[in-house]
């Protein structure tokens, strides 16, 4: 017998394991048990109705014509016909070579910042989407630095974040490593014997493994002061271990047509490649592990890989941070048995999945309600998802996210979007939520309007039914406070007759109660 | 008078925000003297600034540039030049800066920018923000230099504004930081009185962070929104600027600069603005263009200091761009991305009438990788003399990490 859980604290539930439950979702998991619905989320299947949402979607593209007559004007509505494409299709967009204009460039990125919409609203793989934008945190590439890096960003959500977002970390590891977007971005491609570039070796022991907090900058190059070293097993890394990292990775580039030994050119696909004449052969030592000197084609990089992949301190700060992104805080028990959980997992192909699956059923789950603070992103879906709106994406939407603080696929850093609440509450973000639900309830974006239950439909609403109905599908049903705060504010009497049930008039007063009630506190967190 | 901020905000509480109880309350400053109102406008696209201020009569720039590109005698030759022997115009579209140069209001510092250049309008932009000047340190600066400069914690209900449609990247990471485009609509939040009083009643009571902020996020803008001027129906009453100030000939750059004066007269404890002006990127067809642009940037700021003119001794207004262009020109009548830029300090404690710091000349071997004129002026040093005589002391190493401050341009006086 599965005990009741409250449906408040299913919501919640819901909402940081996902994007928050559709009208009526959380009763029926509520009784199914939630840990039927999480084995179900941990290894997702097909996904039709997404599919077939993405094949109709038609996103709009506009631009003048060019000064020259190199192009002409556009203005369409154009299929998303380039989500599926592999990478040697993508490169030509930013090589230069055919004049055309920036939005044509950076189509590629606007496509999957329209999928990544219709995803978070749609997806009956709710769980997959959230642990999908955990990794693009994670491994952030900024897709708005340069349209050539907008071209990348099918490949790399496609192809290198998604098919491992609840896989093996040492395998998403290597995807990301020969990752297009990755090489660009921290400059990996140009990386080459003699002088390496240390860009990428430095984010990978300190952002993509091993973490900050096991930099030993204080033994700058003594690597035999490190704890453990002697035995092979530091417990930290130094200066000196992403500078020889670094070198193992030279030679780790991408076919952009750069000349190799002044005899031929790589062509230019934009696809990973290997050059053996840009490689440093010679040894190396990497967390006090003595590389042989000329091991073979990309040997030292999959070394260093092994290495930081299977570090305790990677297990450790990997832990924490899906910890953290689930739960709001970090327990130090619960992050202790999902660290045990991450190392004895370390060769399984559903890895991250059985270390997602122990967090989520942890009593410190459940018991962490409005603990984290919804980002623009997860606010905007929770919403449409909650009120039933049919989310077709726009760049109005897009942007309205942005202006709270979430530009999708652009944060500049490679440190990712912020997982701490204060970024997303300054003035101008709060301000920003309040109109990005405003705006979705009324359609301002053109993305679709809110479907009221079915319990404003059969009688004529009042200001009072709909917000406790509203409430309810939002998860507040056991805030009187909230309700009395929106009818007191609305300014209508709270028991008269909105008008006709499914009227125009009374449908968008219904919407807007809606938008309303979810500006509550309670409703920007989970 | 007493003095008035944000926290005061707070503990009125929700009566004072759904009620027009806070109209009569003012900032008005802590006893000292207010901190100099710092106003940063970009010229985003790149500026040329070779030719909105010309080395007219160095022969290597007259020999690189068809005459187009260059200010010819219709412009106004600056007195106290960047280089000896060298005549240096300011621009023919630029008749109020010229007023102001002449005035000793304004300074010009050329060969301006970054110092390790980056030919990206991004990059270099993002950079600028942050207070950096090379690109590892892009990768973890994660906050804008003025997000770093202490002047949010100095200033009134309403410290930090962006005349824009998002707060500047000069200011990420400052959670007070605000941006507003436009006021003539008001300053509420979107949804008109219903949902402000939603709002309200929502954000009024209750405790935890986001509760908070949202009740400084209502009285901040409160606050803005009660200080206008509103006629009978309750509509905005149109800004009306002062004396002889007039921002019909500023383009775009028109309303932002006007909700910046608006912002200053309602003395609401206002000590930074960002705001910008963009079309600057002229790659093709650049004399027509320029002229523009250059047009509206004299317009708008001789019009902002008219407008401010009560308020010109405790006031500086810093404009900057990413970079400058190419010496020579392309084959479509336009500069391609650059090195050295221009910058310009305007204000009533400015040193002005003069064009400050170095000059590298444009001889090929002077020019940076044989094409571009080169920084000499680091970005830094303009806002590092900048803060010092707004704040009266010099901003902490943290403000501009890496950067030891050069000799003194001398900017300001005293």
């Amino acid at each position: 017998m599965v005990t009741p859980i409250d449906p408040t604290v299913m919501v919640s539930a819901l909402s940081r394991a996902g994007y928050g439950p559709r009208p009526g979702e959380a009763a029926e998991i509520a009784v199914r048990g939630f840990g039927a619905w999480v084995e179900q989320q941990l290894y997702p299947k097909d996904d039709p109705e997404v599919e077939t949402r993405l094949t109709a979607l038609r996103l709009r593209i506009k631009y003048g014509a060019a000064p020259d007559g190199a192009w002409a004007a556009v203005d369409e509505a154009r299929p998303l016909d380039l989500l599926d494409r592999p990478m040697e299709a993508l490169w030509p967009l930013a090589d230069g070579k055919t004049k055309m204009n920036g939005a044509e460039r950076h189509r590629p990125r606007d496509e999957v910042v329209a999928a990544t919409l219709v995803r978070a609203v749609h997806s009956r793989w709710q769980l997959r989407e959230v642990l999908a934008g955990f990794w693009h945190d994670h491994f952030n590439v900024d897709f708005f630095q340069s349209d050539t890096l907008a071209t990348t960003l099918p490949v790399y959500d496609r192809a290198v974040i998604r098919p491992h977002c609840l896989g093996n970390f040492r395998k998403m590891l290597e995807a990301v490593a020969t990752s297009t977007a990755m090489l660009l971005y921290l400059s990996n491609r140009s990386s080459r014997a003699g002088a390496a570039n240390e860009n990428y070796g430095r984010e990978l022991f300190e952002l993509h493994t091993l973490g900050r907090d096991a930099y030993l900058n204080d033994r700058y190059d003594r690597w035999r002061d490190v704890p453990g070293a002697k035995d092979g097993k530091p417990q930290g890394y130094i200066d000196q271990d992403v500078y020889e990292a670094a070198r193992a990775f030279t030679g780790w580039t991408i076919e952009d047509g750069a000349g190799v030994d002044g005899k031929r050119r790589l062509p230019e696909t934009g696809r990973f490649t290997y050059v053996e004449s840009w490689h440093d052969g010679y040894q190396k030592r990497v967390l006090a592990t003595e590389f042989a000197p000329f091991a073979a084609p990309q040997a030292d990089g999959r070394q260093v890989l092994d290495l930081v992949a299977a570090h305790p301190a990677t297990a450790r700060h990997l832990s924490a941070k899906l910890v953290h992104r689930l739960v709001g805080e970090q327990p130090d028990k619960l992050v202790a048995a999902a660290t045990a959980e991450w190392r004895k997992s370390a060769d399984a192909p559903d890895q991250i999945a059985r270390v997602v699956r122990l967090i989520l059923l942890s009593p410190d789950f459940m018991a962490a309600k409005g603990r984290r603070l919804r980002r623009p992103l997860a606010l905007a879906a929770a919403f449409a998802r909650a009120t039933g709106i049919d989310l077709a994406p726009s760049e109005g939407l897009v942007n309205a996210i942005a202006a709270c603080g979430q530009r999708l696929f652009g944060w500049p850093t490679p440190t990712g979007l912020p997982d701490e609440d204060a970024a997303f509450l300054g003035t101008q973000a709060m301000r920003g939520r309040w109109a990005l639900l405003l705006g979705l309830a009324e359609n301002w974006w053109g993305t679709g309007l809110p479907a009221a239950p079915a319990a404003l439909r059969g009688t004529p609403p009042t200001p009072h039914t709909a917000v406790a109905v509203w409430l309810e599908a939002l998860g507040m049903a056991d805030r009187p406070d909230v309700a009395m705060a929106v009818l007191t504010g609305l300014g209508w009497p709270p028991d008269q007759v909105l008008g006709l049930p499914a009227a125009p008039d009374t449908e968008r007063k219904l919407a807007r109660i809606a938008a309303l009630c979810a500006m509550a506190p309670a409703f920007q967190g989970a | 008078m007493m003095t008035f901020n944000r926290r005061d905000a707070l503990r009125l509480g929700l009566a004072s925000l759904a009620l027009p109880g806070l109209s009569g309350l003012a900032f008005a400053g802590t006893g000292a003297e207010p901190p100099l109102l710092l106003v940063l406008l970009h010229l985003r696209g790149g500026c040329d600034g070779l030719n909105l201020v010309s080395p007219a009569t160095d022969p290597d720039f007259v020999a690189a540039r068809a005459s187009d590109l260059r200010v010819g005698e219709d412009g106004f030759a600056l007195a106290n030049g960047a280089a000896p022997g060298i005549e240096f115009r300011l621009h023919a579209a630029a008749p109020a800066l010229a007023e102001l140069y002449a005035a000793r209001q304004l300074a010009v510092v050329h060969a301006a920018g970054l110092t390790a250049g980056n030919r990206s309008h991004f990059v270099a932009i993002d950079m600028m923000d942050r207070g950096i000047a090379d690109t590892a340190a892009l990768l973890r600066t994660e906050t804008g230099w003025l997000a770093r400069c202490g002047r949010a914690q100095a200033g009134g209900a309403v410290a930090n504004v962006s005349a824009a449609a998002t707060p500047g990247g000069e200011f990420h990471g400052l959670a007070s930081a605000l941006a507003l485009p436009d006021l003539s609509g008001g300053a509420m939040p979107a949804g008109g009185p219903q949902a402000a009083l939603v709002l309200a009643n929502l954000y009024g009571a209750g405790t935890g962070a986001v509760a908070d902020a949202g009740r400084e996020a209502l009285a901040a803008l409160t606050i803005i929104d009660r200080k206008l001027t509103r006629d009978g129906a309750g509509k905005v009453v149109a800004y009306a600027p002062e004396g002889k100030a007039n921002y019909a000939a500023a383009g775009e750059l028109a309303r932002p600069l006007q909700v910046l004066a608006q912002l200053v007269k309602m003395e609401v404890g206002l000590t930074t603005a960002t705001l910008d002006l963009g079309g600057w990127d002229t790659h093709e067809n650049q004399p027509g263009r320029l002229r523009g642009q250059v047009a509206k940037l004299s317009a708008g700021l001789g019009a902002l200091w008219e407008d401010l003119s009560r308020w010109q001794g405790r006031m500086a207004v810093v404009v900057t761009s990413e970079f400058g262009r190419r010496l020579r020109s392309n084959k479509s009548n336009g500069t391609d991305h650059g090195r050295g830029g221009i910058a310009l300090v305007l204000g009533g404690t400015v040193q002005g009438g003069r064009m400050a710091g170095g000059w590298p000349g444009l001889a090929t071997d002077q020019l940076d990788e044989h094409v571009d004129l080169a920084v000499v002026n680091d970005y830094r040093q303009i806002m590092t003399e900048v803060l010092t005589a707004a704040d009266g002391r010099a901003p902490a190493a943290s403000v501009f990490p890496g950067f030891t401050p050069r000799a003194p341009l001398g900017l300001f006086r005293g």
